[in-house]
């Protein structure tokens, strides 16, 4: 998709709306669900899709594109928000999400969903799979890169780093992991369940190009995928994207109880106002 | 032969395909058996440590970690490394019952049980949640194989209970046992139903809970309950089924499948939440095969495939585990 100028995302900022607003529609239909993750990566996945990355949404196979894994399968309704804003997916399908025989299920898998490229419920698999996708897109002189999306809780999985020193030992440029830092995970708060900190001098060490950003700040992301695109040594590169669980809907925001969400129909009728009217507020 | 398919009307489609326990109809429930068992174990057993991958709270451990803060260990995402250290603790003498999924337990540390924890036969209790197709969340969550797997690993004692009633027994029981054990487990509200059936969990054996002169089900894990259910019902057409219950899968109970298997002129049905390979079905035509007894045997058991996502209730009747499509089964293998 063609990148939209530096300094004008008020594109973006309006993508992003949608993104989130097709989350909720998706997490209404079960009134429960992984939503407060969805709001968080919302800005992040815009970003990914409408401006750094080489897709085709009408061709999703195309051998050309970059490569997106979602290694956090839960996030799964994240994903599906992204790809029918962009278009991958006609948005009527959004209420078969997690439904029998829906192309959407809760868990993102690869042979479900047009624009899923891997299978992911089970953590910890993106950047492995990252690994060897990379290697075979040099061992084909493709310039595409590989992207993907990690969770924090996910960064304890000993296969992260086995990655992590398999991708600097080959100078695997092309790849460009993605956190989203939104400091919790399925037992609680990611600092108290096991600390991961400091990562960006963890991952410098592993011999990555590190970046940390606040990932619902649509300027600051675009210039660190810019910044990860472009930078020119060769190494594999990681942007730490420090994201607000909820973000845009203020009653989701740092709830207690926010890995899964159960919410009355009240209340998602109240999620859809007050995402409207934090639109109208939000600054850039 | 597996199970046929079904051809009754499945349960209303498209029910939401939520993270799940099997409560069926018509059944009491008890809540967190096994959280609640091992904190009142813990009082008297100051060896017992808990332990746990991002999990707790969906394996209902997590009240043993508010109950005894220091005697619980939060290892984070990394099972392998829970496995590994739960091996390292019991060489310095703790009982740690380590929890996760059941199929991030078998799957993902299937080298790391074997040889840190198996051959060394260190004392580590491995507690799965979310066994077989207890989600409809596909098949990264779906645990199909881990009876399969965790059987062919030596020393190692595996388990799969029916009810709350059987849960609270076993807890007990695998602390007091010296040596490695992986025991599926249900959390949330769990079934209620061995209780009515003056039922006592005694480990690697297997209990007759009715007996019949038609059919022979050899029930483990809730499938059990699943069976005793047919039972009534097909009794209501003038079938009378036995159920057997066989909680452990190893060591299996040999004399006494064998004894009950032995009766003449009952089919043999085996009904599982697992994979048709490798789990209770495969464990008993073995076993009776090698001893040369060879009743009219037919397996209920999962496909040898990934499964579907969705809900749960259609998915399990569409793999036919559910009351409705093993009562098909049954019926059209008379
Ligand atoms: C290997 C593996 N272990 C455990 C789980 C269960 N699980 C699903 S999400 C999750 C928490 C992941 O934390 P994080 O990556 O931060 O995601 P978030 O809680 O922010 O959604 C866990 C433990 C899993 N899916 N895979
Ligand atoms: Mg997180």
């Amino acid at each position: 998709m063609d990148a939209p100028a530096l300094g004008d995302n008020s594109q973006l900022a309006e993508h992003s709306y949608r993104v989130r607003k097709n989350a909720i529609r998706m997490a209404e239909v079960h009134k429960q669900g992984y939503i407060a993750q969805a709001l968080g990566v919302a800005d992040v996945l815009t970003v990914m899709y409408f401006h750094a990355m080489n897709v085709r949404p009408e061709e999703p196979d195309w051998e050309g594109r970059d490569r997106f894994l979602l290694s956090v399968g839960h996030y799964g309704i994240a994903h599906y928000s992204i790809l029918t804003a962009a278009g991958y997916l006609p948005e009527e399908e959004l209420v078969t999400y997690g439904l029998d025989d829906s192309r959407l299920p809760m868990s993102g898998m690869t042979h479900y969903t047009p624009g899923a490229e891997m299978s992911g419920g089970s953590i910890g698999l993106g950047l492995p799979m990252a690994v060897g996708m990379g290697l075979g897109l040099k061992r084909k002189k493709s310039d595409s890169f590989v992207y993907t999306l990690m969770g924090d809780g996910e960064l304890a999985e000993g296969p992260t780093w086995e990655a992590a020193i398999s991708a600097a030992h080959y100078k695997l440029d092309n790849i460009i992991a993605v956190v989203d830092f939104n400091a919790i995970q399925a037992d609680g708060p990611s600092r108290e369940v096991m600390r991961t900190e400091p990562l960006i001098e963890k991952f410098e060490a592993f011999g990555f190009f590190a970046q940390r950003v606040d990932g619902n700040d649509l300027d600051a992301l675009v210039k660190a995928f810019d910044a990860a695109r472009e930078y020119d040594e060769p190494k594999p590169r990681i942007i730490i994207c420090d994201t607000q669980l909820g973000n845009g809907v203020h009653f989701l925001e740092n709830r207690e109880k926010s890995h899964f969400v159960r919410l009355t129909q009240e209340e998602w009728d109240d999620a859809y106002e007050a995402l409207d009217a934090w639109k109208t507020t939000r600054t850039r | 032969m597996t199970t046929p398919r079904t051809e009754t009307a499945a349960p209303a489609k498209n029910a939401p395909a939520i993270i799940a326990s099997s409560v069926d109809e018509g059944h009491r429930t008890k809540q967190a058996p096994f959280g609640e068992t091992l904190v009142s174990l813990a009082r008297t057993m100051p060896e017992i440590v808990g332990m746990s991958a991002d999990l707790a709270k969906y394996t209902d451990i997590h009240i043993f970690a508010a109950a005894y803060p220091d005697r619980f260990y939060q290892m984070g995402m990394s099972e392998q490394l829970m496995m590994t250290a739960a091996g390292g603790l019991a060489k310095e003498g703790f009982i740690p019952f380590a929890t996760t999924y059941a199929t991030f337990a078998a799957r993902r540390c299937y080298d790391f049980i074997s040889q840190a924890v198996a051959e060394q036969n260190a004392n580590v209790k491995i507690v799965g949640g979310l066994p077989g197709l207890t989600t409809g969340y596909g098949p990264s969550h779906q645990s199909t194989d881990d009876l399969a797997i965790f059987r062919a690993m030596p020393n190692l004692t595996v388990i799969d209970p029916c009810d709350a009633h059987e849960i609270e027994q076993l807890v007990p029981a695998l602390a007091k046992h010296d040596g490695p054990v992986y025991t599926r487990i249900l959390r949330g509200a769990v079934p209620l139903i061995l209780d009515e059936y003056d039922y006592q969990f005694e480990l690697g054996k297997a209990k007759l809970l009715r007996g019949g002169r038609d059919v022979l089900i050899i029930g483990t894990g809730f499938m059990t309950m699943r069976a005793l259910d047919a039972a009534k019902r097909l009794a209501a057409d003038g079938v009378d089924v036995a159920v057997l219950h066989v909680p452990t899968l190893k060591p299996l109970d040999e004399a006494t499948i064998i004894r009950e298997a032995s009766r003449t002129g009952r089919l043999v049905v085996t009904a599982e939440n697992h994979s048709c390979i490798g789990g209770l079905g495969d464990a008993v035509a073995g076993l009776l095969f090698r001893s040369g007894v060879t009743p009219a045997m037919r397996q209920i058991a999962l496909p040898d495939a990934f499964l579907k996502a969705g809900s749960l209730e259609v998915l399990q009747h569409r793999y036919g585990i559910s009351t409705d499509a093993m009562i098909h089964s049954i019926r059209c293998w008379l």
